[in-house]
């Protein structure tokens, strides 16, 4: 299009900045609703340890070569013998997360706790914002884009002749979404801040199994040769002090 | 950990306020935050803020925060009455709080009740078995009443679960030494290696710990030992020079009569020689000393 269009003051007005304003109250909203209705829960016993199990066979593995010879294969009996080392999980024990989730009511609930803090104030104001501004082109950013940005900044508006560099207002709307955490680790305190798309990976995470980083962690035991490294340290003192001396 | 920067700023902040120059609150914070131990300053300043109301509804509700920090610093101090007034407000504040709980534990502790501050502890990890707190504070009351062997009995069941914790590794090595069970010692402080191998103090104490035990094998094993503590240290530590020297003596001794086959290093000798230039140095006076401690030790050039 040779000639730009030009934009009305007051959908700058009415919808750009009100908009704005709409999602950091809703923002702020959220945070403190899900603060009330969030229940401290106490960290499962054997999950603690397992993570701290995973950490010390870690560093058993990275640093390996510091240790005599002895203590080290004392050691990797003790994580990865098939009888009774700790890093074995034994076949067919290791708990199934969804069946885990369906015996514990709690965890249902802090499921749907969850949800509730995200799916529906996100549907909420999707709807909102969809009744009262869809259809704007709400503002120009003051650069020219590539074709690939037009799905990201001018999603409801099905014209290809406009160009790229006009953000429709359903965009405006996503790109508040994603792009508030700032403003809100500003308003509501560094770690308070949390974003969607945080809480999207942590969804993504759930059903995380912590026995399979054990059985990962003791294959890549296993396989570790050691090399002890102490008998090199002495030439290395001996360079050292020879230096010192002179 | 306390980094360079953290620690000037705390002296800044120290020396502006014991000079009268305010900043009190920030100081307070900066030593919670690293965790160190000013009690005494702590409470000085603490108490100063606490009885000033125009000072405590400034901080809102950090209020809270200061005053348990406060009573703990004053359990340090000694000053029990004041940790009673603290948490009499906190209490009235926050009724069945567990962290309140955990003070009136640690006040308890503080006076001397062993007995009930035990009880109080037990019933704490009934309700939160993973509360590290409780744990680290029923070792410590074990250890002040001089009953080691219950604090290396409560600190393994702390480091069955929470197995990566050095601190608790280095105080359970320290315990061990302390009662002579060298092998043990000898485990945690490999532990302590494995967890951070370029820390040279681990390597020491190990070397030390090794050469203790005695025998030919755990001895050329502390000699390596002492010699990865030089490196790592670039040939400061003095212990661990005499550590070579000691070892190769040793060595000499254990293996005499067998075939020499492993040739000698030149270590110990420019270990003697490190450690003669330093005491040149840094004390003459005690140099005939080392001459002839080294000359019993047939290293002196």
């Amino acid at each position: 299009m040779a000639e730009d269009l030009v934009l009305d003051t007051t959908i700058r007005d009415w919808v750009l900045i009100p908009l704005s304003v709409v999602m950091v109250l809703i923002g702020i909203l959220r945070y403190f609703v899900s603060k009330l209705i969030r229940t401290f829960q106490n960290p499962d016993g054997k999950i603690v340890k397992e993570g701290q199990v995973v950490i010390r066979a870690r560093n058993l593995r990275s640093s390996a070569d510091f240790i005599p010879p002895k203590s080290f294969r004392a050691r990797r009996t003790y994580y990865s013998n098939e009888e009774n080392g700790i890093l074995h999980v034994p076949k067919g024990q290791a708990p199934n997360p969804q069946a885990q989730m369906f015996s514990d009511p709690n965890m249902a609930m802090d499921m749907m706790k969850k949800n509730l803090s995200m799916i529906i104030p996100q549907t909420l104001t999707f709807a909102f914002v969809n009744f009262f501004f869809s259809g704007f082109v709400a503002a120009k950013i003051p650069f020219p884009l590539t074709q690939r940005f037009r799905s990201m900044l001018q999603n409801g508006i099905d014209l290809s002749t406009v160009d790229v560099s006009y953000v429709s207002s359903r965009s405006w709307y996503f790109l508040n979404l994603f792009g508030l955490r700032g403003l809100f680790s500003l308003i509501l305190g560094e770690e308070n801040a949390m974003d969607d798309t945080q809480r999207m990976m942590q969804m993504g995470g759930f059903g995380f199994d912590p026995s399979k980083s054990l059985g990962a962690e003791k294959d890549s035991l296993d396989i570790v040769q050691h090399d002890w490294v102490l008998p090199k340290f002495e030439q290395r003192a001996e360079a050292v002090l020879r230096k010192l001396a002179k | 950990m306390v980094t360079k920067l953290d620690e000037t700023e705390l002296k800044r902040l120290e020396s502006q306020v014991e000079h009268g120059g305010g900043g009190a609150w920030e100081y307070l914070c900066l030593v919670r935050k690293l965790k160190i131990r000013r009690s005494d300053k702590v409470l000085k300043h603490g108490l100063l803020i606490l009885n000033d109301p125009k000072k405590r509804s400034s901080i809102g509700d950090e209020e809270w925060t200061l005053y348990e920090q406060v009573a703990i610093a004053a359990m340090d101090c000694n000053s029990l009455d004041t940790a009673r007034d603290c948490i009499n407000v906190l209490s009235k504040k926050f009724p069945e709080s567990k962290r309140v709980g955990r003070l009136e534990a640690m006040l308890l502790e503080a006076k001397g009740c062993w007995e009930e501050a035990e009880n109080a502890y037990s019933s704490l990890l009934e309700d939160n078995p993973l509360d590290q707190v409780v744990h680290k504070r029923k070792v410590a009351m074990a250890k002040a009443e001089g009953d080691l062997l219950k604090a290396i009995e409560c600190l393994s069941k702390y480091l069955k679960v929470f197995m990566a914790d050095n601190d608790a590794w280095r105080e359970l090595a320290e315990i061990y030494v302390s009662l002579q069970m060298y092998k043990q010692a000898a485990f945690c402080y490999e532990e302590l290696i494995l967890a951070q191998p370029t820390v040279p103090v681990y390597h020491l104490a190990y070397a030390d710990v090794l050469y203790t035990l005695g025998g030919l094998e755990n001895i050329q094993t502390a000699k390596k030992y002492y010699a990865a503590t030089i490196d790592f240290t670039g040939g400061k530590n003095t212990r661990a020079l005499y550590g070579v020297c000691l070892c190769t003596a040793a060595i000499g001794q254990l293996a005499k009569g067998r075939n020499k086959d492993d040739k000698e290093g030149e270590l110990h000798t420019l270990a003697a020689k490190v450690l003669e230039k330093d005491y040149k140095y840094r004390a003459p006076d005690k140099l005939p000393l080392l001459t002839s401690t080294l000359k019993t030790l047939k290293l002196s050039s």
